[in-house]
């Protein structure tokens, strides 16, 4: 479930997109830095969101910007953030966290020689989510915890939708709220966090279902909408057509409860990205992902 | 108290005009409408009363000259659903309202399942719509108002969760004709699309 949370790069200014640029190549760097070149294969869009948030949130003001190579792509001259600070970090170790996880369910999920990338890099992430889980145990505890409520979920009896979106969901709410810093914990700035969190760990748990959901059915895998549906291999087109757009519906009434929240956070350094990403990157990415192979006949509906 | 001007967003050279418009920009986002059944009613509310204060110091500081009569809005109608009618589940409303879901839970969910009125499925949906869980709160709502269609408390927290699911509030709504925004051309689509894979593994350059 990565890559869902992105800005609207159109509607950034280039200054903006510049810093959005800059973080996410100083979260590349701090990766490497702390757990080694191969950990820079997890970096995300999400995680970069989430050091963005940090960043807002943290009493420090804008960082500091350089001009640099990319490590990566030495050919490339790249703009980013040289601050090494603990919103960085903290990023850094929720990528490995979340990677690892997610790779742990890879091989979990697949056949041998389908999960044999899996099992090799797991060998690699094994070593850095020690690490991580050492430095930051509370990031590895959330998240592991929603992990193993994802599990009971799954097996259940038919699950609704909304139960299924909820260890992500409360997840997301624990990372954001304790974003805020121990100081604030009870206060309505974290109230308001925790409401953005819970929000967006549910739009972007269903968001990842919606658009694995023909995958899914193909590889049997778990999909709440193929449960709700009943879909599966022998489904007409028109059910498939059906659940996309019921998990419009769905995404739509998150992102509404989203947005109201997002309106109440205060945030100091990065806003104009954050809210560029939440009010129009998230919107973006529904109609990317769902409604991408209808083209026109959608509108003419 | 904070300085009214740097509540509003505005310099305090902004003109009366500027002010009103600052003013009801703010007032609309914070509306208590948008918060009806939010978990974060209190917080928006407090955020409405901060801007009210805000505007009426600046309007008052600058009387003399008439500020328009942009009265302010209230903050005062988050009444949603406490209504005066007598009520089986009284207790029950005073613990949403008081912010303790998981109590009001427990006792909605002690009601047997013969006895369960569309005041009973209202009131499960609003705790359900606290909790985040949209889906099933709109099938409590749906419920609710197909036993008691002439209600109007009912259909209000009906109409509210068909229209966000719709992608009036924000999201997307794909047979909308007000999102120009999107019509952009599918080459532009694709480019951003395999765009979007070259950054992947680079330098995270979109372009």
């Amino acid at each position: 479930m990565f890559g869902y949370i992105r800005p609207q790069k159109s509607e950034l200014l280039v200054r903006e997109f510049e810093e959005y640029n800059g973080i996410y190549c100083a979260l590349c760097r701090s990766l490497g830095r702390e757990y080694g070149p191969f950990a820079r294969l997890a970096l995300n869009y999400d995680c970069t969101f989430y050091a963005l948030l940090l960043f807002a949130l943290s009493s420090g003001g804008q960082p500091g910007f350089s001009k640099g190579r990319c490590v990566v792509n030495p050919l490339k001259k790249c703009f980013f953030c040289r601050e090494r600070n603990n919103s960085l970090s903290s990023a850094a170790a929720l990528t490995i966290i979340l990677a690892y996880y997610k790779v742990c369910d890879d091989v979990a999920d697949s056949g041998f020689f389908r999960s044999l990338f899996a099992r090799f890099s797991l060998l690699f992430l094994h070593h850095a989510h020690k690490k991580a889980d050492t430095r930051y145990p509370k990031l590895e505890k959330a998240v592991s915890k929603a992990m193993r409520k994802q599990q009971t979920v799954e097996i259940g009896n038919s699950p609704g939708v909304d139960l299924c979106a909820e260890p992500t969901a409360g997840m997301m709410a624990e990372l954001f709220a304790d974003a805020a810093g121990p100081e604030k914990s009870g206060t309505p700035a974290a109230q308001v966090l925790r409401e953005t969190g819970y929000c967006l760990g549910r739009w972007t748990y269903l968001i990842d279902a919606a658009d694995d959901l023909p995958k899914d059915i193909r590889r049997k895998s778990f999909n709440p909408f193929a449960v709700k549906f009943q879909l599966d291999e022998k489904s007409p087109p028109e059910a498939l057509k059906q659940a996309r757009y019921y998990a419009n519906s769905v995404l739509n009434g998150t992102l509404s409860q989203l947005d109201a929240a997002a309106d109440l956070l205060e945030l100091g350094c990065f806003e104009p990205a954050i809210r560029n990403i939440i009010f129009l990157g998230l919107p973006m990415m529904q109609r990317q992902r769902l409604f991408r192979k209808e083209n026109g006949n959608v509108r003419s509906l | 108290m904070s300085d009214p001007y740097e509540v509003l967003g505005v310099s305090p050279s902004a003109s009366d005009e500027e002010i009103k418009n600052a003013y009801r920009t703010l007032a609309k986002k914070y509306h208590p409408d948008h918060y009806a059944n939010s978990p974060l009613a209190d917080v928006a509310a407090e955020k409405m009363k901060e801007i009210n204060e805000a505007y009426d110091t600046i309007v008052k500081e600058r009387k003399g000259r008439r500020a328009g009569n942009a009265g302010p809005y209230t903050a005062g109608q988050t009444d949603y659903g406490r209504y005066s009618a007598p009520s089986e589940y009284a207790d029950v409303r005073n613990l949403i309202y008081s912010g303790r879901n998981a109590d009001a839970e427990q006792i909605l969910d002690g009601v047997p399942t013969e006895n369960r009125d569309a005041e009973w499925h209202y009131l499960k949906g609003t705790v359900l719509y606290r909790r985040g869980w949209l889906e099933e709160a709109y099938q409590d709502f749906s419920r609710a108002c197909q036993i008691e269609p002439g209600n109007a408390e009912y259909r209000a927290a009906l109409n509210q969760i068909s229209q966000q699911r719709s992608g009036m509030y924000g999201g997307y709504n794909p047979y909308g004709t007000s999102s120009d925004r999107w019509s952009g051309c599918d080459i532009c689509s694709t480019l951003c699309a395999a765009d979007a894979c070259c950054s992947c593994l680079g330098g995270g350059r979109m372009c």
